[in-house]
């Protein structure tokens, strides 16, 4: 607690407006809904606002289960931002920019961001936090990020995350929302670094959802996920991270969960991939976004433009966007040249 | 243009004192270390710094009001030793106030010109033929005030204002005078090293414009935050600061990007106050700017120090180019005689959060929309201080202060030369680390000139590019001109002011002979520009 902190009253319900009633803002949004708050949910629909007010059900995301009366929907956001102590962001990376923009035009400054979106700006590179920053008037912006599973967090089960962010007033007051509750939320201030796991441990799942399609085991899914989690934090310490924030929930916490599961959509697309479905027939076959293909170009364009070499990147870049078959791509990925374990990576 | 701003009077000074005291007292109560070892910090820190201070007579006065104090403190109580500490911070407080009177400031200022103009004259005779007919020179040609003039006249009528120019010379403080003078500004106050008061020439402009003594060899915490209070107070009483926040003069010539910000920091400070005490025009606003030189009178001693392997740079220099009243004579000599310019480009103002701020005072953030900015320093309804909080606002701000530096720099042709000549270097030098390049010069003392007007013209385009998309600035000799005539301005730019001629054209080959000048002059572009 630092010097002339005003304290917050513990038993004053707080005011949360999560944005997005997607898979992930649902499930936050029913977690929220648990502690005494008064949790809104944004989406962009009435249809959709409506079905959760009135049946208390989102059956495009979570088909048969049942919503907490006490979660509020809405499609109108300007109504809602007024008055919000803390907005929580999730919708798409695709999306982000012109949902933020929109979001920036009733926000004030005293009031708190947070996103818990896992994507990178294509084009442009930038993280979420960024684009806050750029379409909002919000100075306190954090990012919330680990191993999350939507299905699992609805079906509830205990999880935890990382809030991260440079001020302490948001860590806290985030924390606050979901204290005492299943869910426990750590705090940190490496941004930079919780976005880059968030994001980057997609394009790992989607190669370990390869390697399962194509009916390899543990080792090397093990091998995908350990190296992944070196071409992470290299990645990430390139643009400024902590390294020791990938040792946590929003690096190897996030990845294994991501990898390991068969409910991860990006572990989805892999098998799909491997099984030798097309991208085109498996992003028009689902209305969930798998964010690590996207990320996928992105991080690969970047690293370039960084003279960084990924591995595993470069061998899921080449099969969502240059034509190489899955097979192919394992051979060459196991082709590429061995250093010593660590030695690129500065502690 | 009508001056607002206030008169200082001695009540004030009185006033500014107390408050000062007071509140760096509070300031320490919350200190964790406690009053008594702030207070035996202090004493040893200025035990220290006294024993190498050059006036004996001027030690031995305040090593015995250490003393002293020293002595009582060991004995008594911490009331007691709480009364001591304030003895300490009014010793500070009293030395840190200076002699700031506005009649000596319009004097001065009025001064500047007069004096700049009459150097002209007495170094300058074909100049004065020339413009015989057209009556005597103004300095105007010489110093370009460009960029958001307009809307810095405008903020400081709605609110208090702090200015921080970027740093290369000491004579930026008597540039910024200027400035402030041309554009009709009310009088400003700002800090300057205590060490340049000791230097006849600048001294005088010094006391005279409002500066407060910051003593830099100084290095007791306690000196730092009376210093900071007592800008901050100053600027909720709405006198106008300004000061350097780079701290010194950039050594390698680059654009600050790291920034001191405890004194940046005050001016939220200085807001929140004024929000909470209700004062009637209580906004701040930040004006970031850049003074851009083509010759910088203390190049060559600053690079050396820049480059020094061997120990830590000096942060205090006390016998460069700047005190020596020949050099500086040779220098504006030499910036006369080549017609060369010196630019200030104001930059947007700012809120002491970063965001810009329109001609009416209003915040905008960067998609234009107007913001509420009290809002920020808002706590369930209530203006508050939080610390942390107040940090990170202020390493926004420092950020968008970095960023209008970097777009409004004006980059000169001895700049561009500079790179284009230290780049070729470095492509055929490529076993050579940065040092040995700058100290051998390779393997090779020349270059063909052709090659170098290609590269020229190369670099120029990119230039031109991020000039188009508002991320720099040229000056008058990038536009306009052919490369022959741009390398021709930039090597009359290099001869005979320093002390080794950075470049010489030898018949159709370049040679380069003190690379680090060159370094230092193209440290200048921006590492974007660098970048691209």
């Amino acid at each position: 607690m630092t010097r002339n902190q005003k304290k917050r009253e513990p038993s004053k319900p707080l005011e949360v407006l999560v944005v997005g009633g997607g898979s992930f803002g649902t499930a936050i949004s029913t977690i929220l809904a648990e502690h005494d708050h008064r949790v809104k949910i944004w989406v962009r629909s009435k249809e959709q606002a409506d079905e959760i007010n009135n049946n208390h059900t989102n059956e495009r995301y979570h088909p048969g289960i049942k919503l907490s009366e006490k979660l509020l929907a809405t499609n109108n956001l300007g109504a809602s931002i007024p008055g919000t102590h803390i907005i929580i962001v999730g919708v798409p990376s695709k999306a982000f920019r012109q949902v933020a923009k929109k979001i920036g035009d009733y926000m004030e400054g005293d009031q708190i961001v947070v996103h818990i979106t896992k994507g990178i700006e294509r084009g442009t590179f930038k993280r979420m936090s960024e684009i806050l920053r750029e379409e909002t008037c919000a100075l306190k912006i954090g990012a919330i990020s680990g191993p999350n599973l939507a299905k699992e967090i609805m079906a509830g089960h205990p999880a935890g995350a990382l809030v991260a962010s440079h001020y302490d007033e948001v860590i806290r007051e985030t924390q606050a929302l979901f204290s005492g509750g299943r869910f426990r939320l750590y705090g940190g201030h490496d941004v930079i670094g919780t976005e880059i796991g968030g994001a980057f441990k997609n394009i790992i799942a989607l190669a370990a959802g390869v390697a399962d399609g194509m009916g390899f085991g543990n080792n090397t899914k093990s091998l995908i996920i350990t190296r992944g989690l070196s071409e992470m934090a290299r990645f990430g310490v390139a643009l400024g991270a902590d390294v020791f924030t990938f040792g946590g929930l929003a690096g190897i916490g996030d990845l294994m969960a991501t990898c390991a599961s068969p409910l991860s959509r990006n572990h989805q697309v892999g098998v799909r991939l491997a099984k030798g479905e097309t991208l085109d027939d498996i992003i028009k076959s689902t209305d969930q976004v798998a964010e690590g293909v996207t990320t996928t170009q992105a991080v690969y364009e970047q690293a370039k433009q960084l003279k960084l070499n990924f591995a595993i990147v470069e061998t899921v870049y080449s099969i969502l966007y240059q034509g190489i078959t899955p097979p192919e791509a394992m051979i060459q990925l196991m082709e590429s040249p061995v250093g010593t374990e660590l030695s690129r990576l500065n502690f | 243009m009508s001056r607002r701003g206030r008169r200082l009077k001695p009540a004030d000074q009185n006033r500014v004192v107390e408050e000062v005291i007071h509140r760096s007292l509070l300031a320490q109560d919350q200190d964790p270390r406690g009053i008594d070892q702030i207070l035996f910090e202090t004493i040893f820190h200025e035990r220290q710094r006294l024993e190498k201070e050059k006036n004996r007579d001027k030690a031995k006065k305040e090593l015995r009001f250490y003393r002293k104090i020293q002595s009582e403190a060991l004995r008594a109580n911490p009331e007691l030793q709480r009364d001591l500490l304030a003895k300490v911070i009014r010793n500070f407080t009293k030395e840190i106030l200076g002699n700031f009177d506005i009649r000596m400031y319009q004097m001065a200022t009025r001064a500047v010109p007069v004096v700049l103009n009459f150097a002209l004259h007495a170094l300058s005779p074909l100049k004065i033929l020339r413009e015989l007919p057209n009556g005597l020179s103004n300095i105007d040609d010489q110093v370009i005030i460009s960029g958001e003039t307009k809307a810095l006249q405008k903020v400081t009528q709605l609110g208090t204002t702090i200015v921080l120019p970027t740093h290369v010379s000491n004579l930026d403080s008597i540039l910024v005078g200027y400035m402030l003078h041309n554009l009709g500004l009310p009088p400003y106050i700002y800090g300057a090293g205590l060490n340049l008061f000791s230097n006849k020439v600048l001294g005088f402009f010094m006391d005279s414009l409002g500066a407060y003594k910051v003593d830099r060899k100084k290095k007791a915490k306690l000196y730092k935050d009376v210093l900071k209070i007592y800008a901050g107070y100053s600027m909720e009483l709405g006198y106008h600061n300004l000061f350097f926040p780079g701290g010194t003069r950039s050594r390698s010539g680059k654009v600050e990007q790291k920034l001191k910000l405890g004194l940046i920091g005050m001016g939220l400070n200085a807001y929140i106050h004024n929000i909470r005490s209700g004062k009637k025009h209580p906004d701040i606003f930040v004006i970031p700017c850049t003074i851009n030189y083509q010759l910088v009178l203390e190049a060559e001693t600053l690079i050396e120090d820049h480059l020094k392997e061997v120990g830590k740079s000096r942060y205090i220099i006390e016998d460069d180019e700047s005190y020596q009243i020949k050099k500086i004579l040779d220098f504006l000599n030499k910036l006369f005689s080549l017609d060369s310019r010196i630019h200030i480009r104001i930059s947007k103002p700012l809120d002491v959060f970063g965001n810009f701020v329109d001609s009416k005072g209003q915040s905008r953030d960067h998609c234009n929309r107007v913001i509420d900015r009290k809002r920020y320093v808002m706590v369930d309804g209530e203006p508050e201080f939080d610390s942390q909080r107040d940090m990170e606002y202020t390493n926004e701000l420092a950020n968008s202060i970095c960023e209008a530096y970097s777009r409004d720099t004006v980059i000169a042709s001895v700049n561009l030369i500079s790179k284009v000549v230290l780049d070729w270097l470095k492509e055929n030098n490529p076993g050579l680390d940065l040092y040995r390049l700058l100290r051998t010069g390779g393997n090779l003392p020349s270059m063909p000139l052709i090659e170098i007007y290609k590269r020229i013209d190369r670099t120029l385009a990119s230039l031109k590019k991020l000039a188009k998309a508002g991320k720099i600035h040229l000056d008058e000799t990038l536009q306009g001109r052919d490369t022959v005539a741009m390398l021709s301005e930039a090597l009359a730019h290099f001869k005979d002011y320093h002390v080794h001629q950075a470049l010489e054209r030898r018949g159709d080959r370049l040679y380069h002979m003190d690379r680090e000048l060159l370094l230092y002059y193209q440290n200048r572009i921006p590492a974007m520009v660098e970048a691209s």
